[in-house]
């Protein structure tokens, strides 16, 4: 594999890890929830799928788990955040918090070890021996052809394309007026939020089984708030938000070639590169031009509980 | 007659405090509940925390140092939400602090008192340079301070490695890690505690002061509580969300300084030993009081401590971490639920008006 | 107990009777909204709910649409008791409801709110299918709607519209509006009617929220009467008087006073403008311009209104007035000295008070105490503040006068203003304005959210300040409180200046026109230029 494609194919493998994340935090965000715990869920999902596979050496069931689990706190988050309407910023912190400490004190006597089971290259016939391309994109594994093919054409038909997205996209903007048209608000809210935390662990999952094939605890390393901060970037919509983790991957995959290649560029400054990336793209797209302010602006609603019974 | 919960739009004040203290006691108990499972005795992990923590004066000296960040960081997030801004970067502006510190302490000649004062200027350079982008991007341009606070956290952590393990890195070659041991001290107040506590204190108490006895600082309370009526009154608003950023990372720096000035006296990696995001904590604890950071900050020092004594006893110190989320998001359900009263529902009027006669 | 005999049991069924509400009550934290309410309307027929605001009358609504759970009483549609846990339930029994604030969603267009939480929307949707679509329904129904525009582009009259045909479109078979008219101009107003007089009489009914006496005796068949939570009276429409209504509404006769006369103090009209704009121009954030050159001028010692439908342009007008709005063309001059790029506290300084349209939301912090908000125009000044340190016990002082002079009992004064009723908010924030402004008042819609009383309070205190010397700057959707208080009445439409009218010899249907876009024609109509 040469230079280009080795860091094509590396760029698209690293960009999976937010971009799962980030298509399940559209949809969340979609309905008007935001969940700051990707962050702490895609350690749980992480840890959750080494200690799977470790037990199983089957990376299906380490994945299954983790996107269980993931549903599973997904839906005690909507009970507190979407029933009880407490506080999103702070529950989402919370979950953080709580996720990458319990994540780290049960990954404890895994840490280090390989992963004795992986996704493997699932090369595409034809597609495959496309000179570039081919290695880099098309000889991935089948998560990544999911990641960056099915789910955000399947995503981006739901939301923009079906009823159900168009009533899906109202609870996000005026849930008011979504109650009123007979959309049911909390059942919607409770279910998205729900199939976007399973995403997010999902990603965890990815992180250890396709990507760094063990777990250590600082192996998530920021990546759920990087998630968090491509949604805004791509404007809530699942293709954008693909592209922009793609543009992380690259920047990710650069930093390892710096190390490989002895660039005079110490390790640690090569590894802030992602970071000081994902806040360009934060920040100079909308401070450039304030009409894609408006363009790619956040769901009206998001953030704020819904009261129906409130004078 | 029924019985139903009512919603009121503003609690009173000692419901929400006694729904708090239920949510920190609820927390602990679930804390040591998931102990006793993972085999544990948390009774007895209990009360050996407490004998360590108070027990002797260098227990309560260790604590003190705790406390001293803590104070600073909350006060640092309590400042920037006092305007309406999340600075969730405490973390990464101590780190910066820190590093603008050792900077100046390490390679600026002259008397140690004077290299002292030029670091605390440092310190608060650091930190005031690390909330600078993020606060004139949400100012100008809408963008979450939030997330681009928090993205700065890592790259700070990674500036902090970097030096301590590359540049600055101690020459004798006898650590790995950390720089040399800068000369210049923040002189003692008792035994190991320096006079950082106090300076905390301090300035917790004249930020408090600020904004309840300045016109600034009515102003300020206004933005962060309604920025159109901020617009009626003809504020300048922009201009305050700044200056309370910036004011908000330079306190965060200053933590920074602090710690490397006055506990641990080298640059390492991890100096900023979660701080800031225990900050956050306090901040929510102290609920726009900036007394009530005081009081945060020593409920947090208290457990940060504990979880420093038990992971000798063999659990993991990330579970301080865990504990924190747990009581931040039972603190989070209290408060809305302080929301609420039970309430009885009232009987129809016995008697009517007469009506009309409708055809 | 056998059906039928007691006085507790509900009236045997009524053939004609399509929604029967009995014994509802509802309450909220310190206040009974409904308190043991019957209300019955039948087929065919337009039903006026009438009553001041706070009367109950929307939260009863509110009931019957399943938005609100009554805490006692029942529903009956066709006869048969029905329970709405959530809007769709009542949906599904054929009641729709258009209310005071559109239930839209802002960023979609026209088709796309129509066709949102609907069976018969199509499980695979397209913009093309879902505008012809939209055009049939309001072809059927006779309402001339534009499918592809964004809610948020539309004027109100059009939102208005868009919200009726959504709910006809759930063949609903009662309609209930909550104060339709608010929001249009007297033609538009007279199309809503004529649209609702075709939708009854194929059957179905609507209910008719207002406080409007005049067109409430115009177009219902029967009103009821609702007041302080209880039912007070329901009688025919034909039966009944404006002043019997009116005594019904209040509890006792009110007196409209003729507010324009003068006593013998009061100060005469100014001869210099006060505040005068010339040619000012305002756009606003997406660049759209709201303000299309407009040239007005305010006299000391009079009370200027402005008239229109809300959306015209009037909340820009008092925000460009008060400093709160950068101005893109133009000059606006305050005493004779340019003011155009100054902010709002030097407008405040000068002394000009700016009621706002939007108490909550721009006149008060909710979550601030009751002094830090009295404080909100004074704190800069002695005695509250002195270099730079700001003295929360005279704070405490202010605030206590300023409750005191609007007669608003306050028990903890630390307490959030969210804790206060409206009414309250209402009159602390006019007291608060009415104090430093020593010569220049903008009064945007002081009454909404009133009651009767309070409305004339509010009046008589206008009246006040203007014989004090200061120019008033009224701007209301009442075209009957206009008429009765000020002294010239401004017309404004689509942002601009449609001309301006004489109270004393206008009428109600020139001053329409002119609402409705149509410029000034007549020479009987003076120039608004002083």
């Amino acid at each position: 594999m040469d230079l280009a494609t080795g860091l094509l194919h590396t760029a698209v493998l690293a960009g999976g890890v937010p971009a799962l994340a980030a298509l399940g935090e559209v949809l969340t965000e979609r309905v008007g929830v935001i969940n700051l715990g990707v962050e702490g869920l895609m350690a749980l999902g992480a840890v959750t799928a080494v200690v799977t596979v470790v037990a199983t050496l089957n990376p299906w069931l380490g994945l299954l788990a983790a996107l269980g689990l993931g549903f599973a706190i997904g839906l005690v988050f909507a009970l507190v955040t979407v029933q009880v309407r407490a506080n999103q910023v702070l529950c989402g912190l919370a979950l953080t918090l709580l996720g990458s400490g319990l994540a780290a004190a049960i990954g404890k006597p895994y840490s280090g070890t390989p992963v004795p089971a992986l996704f493997g290259p699932l090369p595409l016939p034809y597609l495959s021996r496309i000179p570039v391309l081919g290695q880099a994109l098309f000889s991935q594994n089948i998560l990544v052809y999911v990641i960056y093919g099915m789910l955000p054409a399947g995503l981006h038909y739901l939301l923009f394309r079906t009823r159900h997205g168009l009533n899906l996209r109202a609870v996000g903007e005026n849930p008011a007026a979504a109650d009123a048209a007979g959309i049911p608000v909390q059942r919607i809210r409770f279910c998205y939020v729900a199939v976007g935390a399973a995403l997010a662990a999902g990603s965890g999952a990815y992180l250890t089984l396709c990507f760094v094939p063990s777990w250590s605890e600082g192996v998530v390393a920021g990546r759920g708030w990087i998630a968090v901060a491509l949604v805004i970037f791509a404007g809530y919509r699942p293709i954008n938000a693909v592209l922009g983790a793609l543009l992380f991957g690259v920047t990710t995959a650069l930093g390892f070639l710096g190390q490989a290649r002895n660039w005079p560029i110490a390790a640690p400054l090569l590894s802030m590169l992602p970071y000081l990336a994902t806040l360009v793209l934060l920040i100079v797209p909308v401070a450039a031009s304030p009409s894609l302010r408006r363009l790619m602006a956040a769901p009206a609603a998001l953030g704020l509980g819904y009261f129906r019974d409130e004078r | 007659m029924t019985y139903r919960f009512q919603r009121s739009a503003t609690p009173p004040g000692s419901r929400v405090i006694a729904a708090r203290g239920i949510a920190v006691v609820l927390a602990l108990l679930t804390a040591g509940a998931v102990l006793r499972l993972t085999g544990a005795a948390p009774v007895a992990l209990a009360r050996e925390v407490i004998t360590d923590t108070f027990g002797s004066s260098f227990a309560l000296q260790d604590l003190a140092l705790l406390v001293s960040p803590l104070i600073l960081t909350g006060l640092s997030v309590s400042v920037a939400l006092r305007v309406g801004a999340w600075n969730i970067g405490a973390e990464g502006q101590f780190n910066a602090g820190a590093v603008a510190a050792t900077g100046v302490g390490l390679y600026v000649p002259g008397p140690p008192l004077v290299v002292l004062g030029l670091m605390l200027v440092a310190g608060i350079g650091g930190g005031i340079l690390w909330v600078a982008g993020p606060a004139l991007a949400r100012a100008y341009a809408g963008v979450s301070e939030l997330i681009s606070t928090l993205l700065l956290n890592f790259v700070a952590g990674l500036l902090v490695y970097w030096l301590a393990t590359g540049p600055w890195l101690e020459p004798s070659g006898r650590a790995i890690g950390t720089t040399a041991r800068i000369v210049p001290e923040i002189p003692a107040l008792w035994d190991e505690v320096h006079w950082g506590l106090a300076a905390a204190v301090i300035i917790a108490v004249s930020v408090s002061m600020l904004l309840t006895f300045t016109r600034w600082g009515y102003e300020i309370r206004l933005c962060g509580s309604n920025l159109q009526a901020a617009h009626y009154a003809g504020m300048p608003v922009r201009r305050h969300l700044i200056t309370v950023m910036l004011l908000s990372g330079a306190i965060a720096g200053t933590a920074g300084m602090f710690e490397v000035a006055g506990t641990v006296h080298h640059l390492q990696g991890g100096i900023s030993n979660n701080f800031g995001y225990l900050g956050i904590m306090v901040a929510v604890l102290a609920r726009r009081s900036m007394l009530g950071v005081l009081a945060g900050a020593l409920f947090m020092a208290v457990l940060l401590n504990s979880g420093i004594i038990l992971s000798t006893r063999g659990v993991d110190v990330s579970t301080v971490l865990a504990v924190t989320g747990l009581v931040l998001l039972y603190t989070a359900i209290g408060d809305e639920i302080a929301h609420y009263r039970f309430v009885r529902a009232p009987e129809p009027a016995a008697a009517r008006i007469n009506e009309m006669s409708s055809t | 107990m056998t059906a039928g005999t007691s006085p507790l049991d509900p009236p045997p069924p009524d053939p004609s009777s399509l929604v029967r509400l009995t014994g509802i009550t509802k309450t909220f934290p310190g206040v009974i909204a409904c308190r043991d309410v019957d209300l019955d309307v039948r087929r065919g027929e337009i039903h006026a709910l009438l009553g001041e605001n706070g009367a109950g009358k929307s939260t009863l609504m509110n009931i019957l649409t399943g938005i609100y759970q009554p805490d006692a009483g029942d529903i009956w549609v066709d006869g048969r008791r029905r329970h709405f846990a959530a809007p769709v339930d009542a949906m599904g029994a054929g009641i729709g409801m258009v209310h005071q604030h559109f239930k839209l969603v802002q960023s979609f267009t026209v088709a796309e709110n129509i066709h949102l939480g609907w069976e018969r929307t199509p499980g695979r949707i397209r913009a093309r299918d879902l505008a012809a679509r939209t055009l049939e329904l309001a072809h059927t129904v006779g309402l001339a709607v534009r499918p592809d525009a964004r809610i948020d582009e539309l004027s109100t009259g059009e939102q208005q519209r868009v919200e009726i045909l959504r709910v006809l479109a759930r063949r609903a078979r009662v309609l209930i509006l909550d104060e339709p008219t608010a929001v249009l101009s007297p033609l538009e107003a007279e199309e809503l009617f004529k649209t609702l007089k075709r939708f009854v009489a194929q059957g179905n009914a609507v209910i008719l929220i207002s406080h409007k006496l005049g067109e409430v005796l115009g177009s219902a068949d029967r009103i009821t009467v609702l007041r302080g939570g209880l039912k007070i009276s329901t009688t025919r429409a034909a039966d009944s008087t404006a002043k019997a209504l009116a005594r019904l509404m209040v509890g006792h006769d009110i007196v409209r006073n003729a507010l324009r006369v003068r006593g013998p103090s009061a100060a005469r009209v100014a001869s210099t403008p006060v505040l005068e704009l010339r040619d000012v121009a305002v756009c606003d954030a997406t660049g759209r311009p709201r303000l299309d050159r407009i040239s007005v001028k305010l006299h000391g010692g009079e009370i200027l209104g402005v008239a229109g439908v809300t959306g015209n342009g009037q909340k820009e007008l008092s925000q460009a007035l008060t400093g709160m709005l950068p101005v893109s063309a133009g000059n606006i001059l305050l005493g004779g000295v340019d003011f155009t790029h100054r902010n709002a506290r030097e407008f405040a300084d000068f002394g000009v008070g700016h009621i706002p349209e939007d108490r909550l939301h721009s006149g008060l912090a909710p979550a601030l105490s009751i002094i830090d908000n009295a404080a909100l125009r004074e704190y800069a000044r002695a005695p509250l503040s002195r270099r730079g340190w700001y003295r929360p016990a005279q704070a405490r002082a202010l605030a206590e006068s300023i409750a005191a002079a609007a007669e608003v009992r306050i028990a903890d004064f630390d307490m959030p203003a969210a804790n206060l009723s409206g009414g309250n908010q209402q009159r602390l924030v006019a007291r608060r304005e009415m104090r430093i402004a020593t010569r220049v008042l903008i009064a945007a819609y002081p009454s909404r959210g009133l009651d009767v009383g309070a409305i004339d309070t509010t009046m008589r205190c206008l009246a006040q300040l203007r014989d004090a010397g200061v120019g008033v700057l009224l701007i209301s959707e009442d075209l009957e409180e206009l008429l009765t208080t000020c002294d010239r009445i401004a017309v404004m439409c689509r942002g601009a200046l449609m001309g301006v009218a004489d109270p004393e010899s206008a009428s109600i249907e020139e001053i329409g026109l002119l609402m409705a876009g149509q410029h000034a024609t007549t020479t009987a109509l003076p120039d608004l230029r002083g």
